[in-house]
């Protein structure tokens, strides 16, 4: 088998990017795949990094049009009002976070003051902080005193009930639909198409023009009138039902899920389930698309169910010797990626049962030389990291000792195998089952789509999903 | 001349790009991105899991447990139960049914009048296909007839099968779809899907979800960019952007 090793400082992260050259050492995916198994990995917990709206910007607001009380929660609107460009208008301190489904806010209107000219809204950057939310380009609002809604303009439409003092109105923004919507003492109002505006980055916003008035806002420090979580369960849920109608072809999940234990050699699994499958109501046929791309799967199904068997049990000596009994050529060079995951899986087998002593040895005679390695090095230093603690599966290296890592070895051991039928085309075939590639294609789809729409709405994560108990979303 | 028509046809070609403006996605660009993602074993494994033990296949189950280490969410014993009710409906044993699921869960049909009134249906059905004319009627007046009197849809369910009686071809009539296979399996998988919200499940598995979400989402992104797409799902090869 070539290796490249010879390439490890070149290559780009020690990441195969390209599956065509069949001289690459397939090994390097999976060490990648270890590497970012590990706790150094970067989390994508990005939804709760994002800041959200807390307290009213006495920074840029309207200045001596408006009284903000010290907790910067509640506005006043102290004078006369003249004319139409000495609006009290304030914003959140932080712009509406995106990267979620829906946000939303709401005022409590305490006083209605003269005219009851209080406005509920969102407004961009630099706004014309003397004018009614919705007067002016790339802002929306909803205005007490004629229940109209504004957007980009001084002339609005008729949208829903007037509204004043004793009333709570809350506004909010649907990323998934594009919408601004809003709501009165817990119901809701309508909704407004905001593709236009949602563009920009918005603010939350309110606004006060006549004497006397006052409100209060909330920005989820309390509880909301309206029930949000019910909402966007039901928002969900439209869009749940939207992409439930879509057709499959038949037994589509069937044969990928086939295919998936057919390709990991799950052996005695898929003969179970093709047992089953023969009686089923109405029998399941899958058509032979070409019986070449079974044959190739097909190939070794035995040998690597023994593999994967003996390296999830820790027994890495035994399928070391198989794997020189069965196929040589995937451990001639020991300087493979291959080699080095097995080695360090028989370090870590050893320290998992305790005979450090032994470790210690064999480390010296056959991991050392990875640590001048690009590619092996932070392998190497971790293994070896497991030696320093009493209870080492309780530390940072802890992922070390769990049964992923087993499994990413026999899945090494598997795609090596796999590589070795002479019939395989390319190598991406040995890497990755159909379900994987079409499982990444969906997660691309989703995260290019939100970076079409600026980054808005929630992202896509598999494991979420999965975890989450049905409520897809995307 | 004729280069100057293929100049025009390219500014052409180009302005309907800019006027749509979709954003070309080269395939070597979304290769480095699907690389990218990181997709762990542990949840593929948790996905063919959640379908194995959706659709029944509990030795499957079982052995996918020892084989992978993913675990299964729902009590494999409970499986098997439940794939007897399935099976005996889709043989058209509906009594055996029945009494199979009053034994799993009395408050299934007793909560679920729908379902139980599509039991009673399938019954009615079998006994029309084997001929029993007499005990169809019985039948239908005694148990199917006093469900009829509470729920309107119910009673237009009852009249559509009973006038399977008056045809003497019935695989010609307008109602013949009642005696076809796919009935029984409808019945079934209502029943199914009954014993699995009764024990906390989804009745659904997650994976065909997942595939309608790949379809809808590139359906999505083809309004927005031109990309690499996956046309055909049984075997996940991806196509050349089409610019």
């Amino acid at each position: 088998m070539n290796s490249s090793n010879s390439n490890n400082g070149e290559s780009n992260n020690g990441k195969s990017s390209s599956f065509d050259s069949l001289n690459q050492d397939l090994g390097l995916y999976f060490l990648e795949l270890a590497r970012l198994g590990s706790s150094k990995a970067p989390t994508d917990m990005e939804e709760d990094e994002e800041e959200a709206p807390k307290e009213l910007n006495t920074i840029n607001s309207s200045g001596g049009f408006l009284v903000v009380a010290p907790d910067k929660l509640s506005v006043k609107y102290p004078t006369i009002n003249l004319h139409g460009h000495d609006v009290g208008v304030i914003q959140a301190d932080k712009p509406v976070p995106v990267k979620r489904l829906l946000y939303y806010f709401e005022i409590y209107v305490k006083n209605a003051g003269a005219k009851g000219q209080i406005a509920i809204g969102f407004t961009n950057e630099g706004f014309k902080m003397r004018r009614q939310p919705g007067w002016e380009v790339n802002s929306c609002g909803y205005h007490g005193d004629d229940g109209f809604l504004y957007h980009g303009q001084g002339k609005g439409d008729a949208f829903g009930p007037t509204y004043t003092a004793g009333d709570t109105v809350g506004g909010g923004i649907n990323y998934a639909s594009q919408e601004f919507f809003f709501t009165k003492n817990g119901a809701l109002v309508g909704t407004v198409s905001g593709e236009k505006e949602m563009k920009s980055r918005l603010f939350p916003t309110i606004a006060v023009h006549s004497q006397n008035e006052e409100v209060h806002v909330n920005f989820g420090q309390k509880k909301f009138a309206f029930d949000l979580k019910e909402y966007e369960a039901q928002e969900r849920l439209k869009q749940q039902m939207t992409i439930e109608k879509i057709a499959l072809p038949p037994n589509i999940s069937y044969g990928l899920v086939r295919s998936y234990l057919l390709h990991y050699g799950y052996e005695d699994t898929l003969k179970s389930f093709d047992l089953a499958s023969k009686s089923t109501i109405p029998p399941i046929y899958i058509a032979q698309e070409n019986g070449f791309d079974e044959q190739d799967i097909v190939y070794a199904l035995n040998q690597r169910k023994i593999l994967r068997q003996l390296i999830r049990n820790g027994k890495i000596d035994a399928a070391i010797s198989k794997l020189r009994d069965w196929y040589p050529q995937l451990v001639q060079d020991d300087k493979s990626a291959t080699c080095f995951l097995l080695h360090c899986q028989k370090f870590i087998e050893l320290v998992r049962v305790g005979a450090l002593e032994e470790a210690v040895k064999y480390g010296r005679i056959e991991l050392a030389k990875f640590f001048e390695l690009t590619n092996f090095e932070y392998l190497v230093q971790d293994c070896v990291a497991l030696l320093a603690y009493v209870r080492p599966q309780e530390s940072s290296v802890g992922y070390l000792l769990e049964e992923s890592q087993r499994d990413l070895v026999a899945d090494t051991v598997n795609a090596m195998i796999l590589s070795t039928n002479p019939n395989m085309k390319d190598m991406q075939g040995c890497l990755q089952s159909y379900l994987e590639r079409l499982l990444r294609q969906l997660t691309a789809c989703c995260l290019e789509r939100r970076s079409a729409n600026g980054d808005q709405g929630e992202a896509f994560h598999l494991h979420r999903v999965l975890n989450s108990g049905g409520n897809l979303k995307c | 001349m004729s280069l100057f028509w293929i100049a025009i046809r390219q500014l052409a070609e180009i302005e309907e790009q800019m006027a749509t403006s979709k954003k070309v996605i080269t395939r070597e660009e979304w290769e480095k991105r699907l690389n990218d993602i990181k997709i762990r074993k542990e949840d593929m494994n948790k996905l063919v899991m959640n379908f194995l033990v959706t659709e029944g296949y509990v030795e499957a189950a079982e052995k996918f447990r020892i084989e992978s280490g993913a675990e299964p969410d729902i009590d494999l014993a409970t499986i098997t139960d439940r794939m007897a009710v399935k099976r005996a409906v889709q043989c058209g044993n509906v009594e055996d049914a029945i009494e199979k699921v009053n034994d799993l869960n009395p408050e299934i049909l007793d909560t679920n009048p729908q379902l139980f009134f599509h039991l009673q249906q399938q019954r009615l059905i079998e006994l029309i296909r084997n001929g029993k004319v007499e005990e169809a009627l019985e039948f239908a007046q005694e148990e199917l007839a006093p469900r009829g009197e509470e729920n309107q849809s119910f009673l237009e369910e009852l009249e559509r099968t009973v006038s399977l009686l008056a045809f003497e071809d019935v695989s010609n009539c307008p109602v013949g779809e009642l005696l076809d296979i796919s009935q029984r399996l409808k019945t079934a998988n209502e029943v199914n899907a009954a014993i699995l919200t009764s024990q906390s499940h989804e009745k659904d598995p997650k994976l065909p979800s997942l595939l309608k979400m790949l379809i809808w989402a590139q359906n999505q992104l083809d309004e927005k960019a031109a990309y690499p797409r996956i046309n055909d799902l049984s075997n996940a090869t991806l196509e050349d952007p089409a610019v």
